[in-house]
């Protein structure tokens, strides 16, 4: 699991513009599995990601982040890290 | 327009020690919005310890009322005083949470960070007067959090509050207007005063403009002063007629396509400095998740592209993970965390990834395009 407050996903969501609708296509796009209603329960911590949802939801934002000009600033999972 | 029957409004301020409490009751609509304004910085005038808005029996809140809210709440931050709001209504925490007064304020009241992270930290510090600090259960909070629904009247409501909160809050901003492009024609659909409205129409009669070159070009037009512009030839002198000096036209983007553009006029030449462009920016960018929500701008033919890119990419990745399954033994979440270090190693997007990948296992000989090397 992820420890810090689970909510931050859907604040980087919102650094990095993308509605809830945008962002669950870009997760799809990834193979995401979850609906738009149970990625943004997922976003906000009412249900908690799996590590691979989570890195899901991470690489879709920092897809976003690069094209923005940006880095990776989303952390993934430590399952990601761990190997 | 009718006139509204008179709707009772009032204050009710008690003090606990240094703790106040705020009571809101009734409509906040025109003029009781002044008078919340300065009930607000009458008790904040006492510097108070912490102050709790109670929104609870309030019927109902206009844009101006919002502005009222985000200048105290921009008052309270300096002063490090704490805020925070009891149980607002349904509506009224709907359009709070859409418009993140307090992050708008404070965004505005310091340098914009480019870093994501630093915004969530400050996010993460926001006083209750959105909806993530909001205690609620959670099958409350899920219901709230879900999409603006494409109700028309809730979008133009809530465009309507951009445009009130940027005229309010972006310095050097005399008036502000949200074009948007609809069945391939723009107009207006809201905007701050007649004279902005003329300043669109002009726009789109001319067909040139920055509001019109931001809505197609998906980028900003800023003209610093109108005097010296020389992109606009037909346009410029008809705004200079009306006293404008600077415009900045901020893109309006749905679906990453512009749809529309977030217009901000002044007299002053030169008026929009870099802290007001940097508001500038978050309030289109509040405008653009508005629409995005609202599913503007995007055709259906355009969603059924954008549908089948994202299933021809899912389907590479999919065939990737498997190849990697296979190669490595390994299980598929397991493959796709190595898929996504190696995109993350080689500074590609996943679905490049994935194709050099799926190239790489027709080509057996070859090799893998990239080394799993661990």
């Amino acid at each position: 699991m992820i420890e810090p407050a689970l909510d931050v996903l859907d604040a980087f969501r919102q650094e990095a513009g993308l509605s809830h609708g945008e962002l669950w296509l870009r997760y799809f796009e990834l193979g995401g599995m979850s609906t738009g209603f149970e990625l943004e329960a997922l976003l906000l911590g009412v249900l908690a990601p799996s590590d691979h949802d989570h890195d899901v939801i991470a690489h879709a934002l920092n897809e976003r982040f690069v094209e923005l000009g940006g880095n990776h600033p989303v952390p993934y999972s430590r399952a990601l890290n761990a190997s | 327009m009718t006139i509204e029957p008179t709707v009772p409004f009032e204050t009710v301020t008690t003090y606990e020690g240094t703790d106040a409490f705020f009571a809101l009751h009734g409509r906040v609509e025109n003029m009781a919005a002044f008078e919340l304004g300065a009930s607000l910085d009458a008790v904040i005038d006492r510097h108070p310890r912490s102050i709790e808005l109670d929104l609870t029996h309030l019927d109902f809140m206009g844009p101006t009322g919002f502005v009222a809210l985000a200048n105290a709440e921009k008052r309270l931050t300096e002063m490090g005083t704490k805020l925070t709001v009891r149980s607002p209504s349904e509506l009224v925490n709907r359009l709070l949470s859409i418009m993140e007064v307090a992050e708008v304020s404070r965004l505005i009241g310091q340098a914009l960070s480019d870093s994501g992270r630093l915004v969530a930290e400050q996010l993460g510090e926001m006083p209750a007067l959105s909806l993530r600090g909001v205690q609620v259960d959670p099958t409350d909070e899920f219901r709230k959090v879900t999409a603006i629904p494409a109700d028309p009247d809730v979008v133009d409501g809530a465009l309507r509050l951009v445009v009130e909160l940027a005229r309010a809050l972006v310095e050097g901003a005399d008036g502000v207007s949200v074009s948007l492009r609809r069945h391939g024609r723009l107009s207006t659909v809201a905007a701050s005063d007649q004279v902005v409205m003329k300043m669109d129409a002009d726009q789109y009669a001319t067909g040139e403009g920055p509001c019109v070159d931001a809505s197609i070009k998906g980028h900003w037009f800023h003209a610093q002063s109108l005097d010296t512009e020389t992109r606009w030839p037909v346009f410029t002198p008809q705004a200079r007629g009306l006293g404008i000096k600077a415009i900045l036209s901020s893109p309006l983007m749905a679906f990453e396509e512009p749809v529309g553009a977030l217009n901000i006029y002044s007299r002053q030449a030169a008026a929009f400095d870099a802290k007001a462009q940097a508001a500038a920016a978050v309030f289109a960018k509040k405008a653009s998740v508005i629409l995005s929500d609202a599913g503007a701008g995007a055709s259906d033919t355009q969603m059924a592209f954008r549908f089948q890119e994202a299933l021809q990419s899912r389907t590479v990745i999919a065939i990737a993970t498997g190849v990697i399954m296979e190669r490595e033994g390994v299980e598929k979440d397991e493959a796709f965390a190595d898929l996504l270090r190696l995109s993350l190693y080689h500074g590609e997007p996943l679905r490049r990834q994935a194709e050099a990948m799926v190239r790489s296992s027709r080509q057996p000989e070859q090799g893998p395009a990239s080394g799993l090397d661990d």
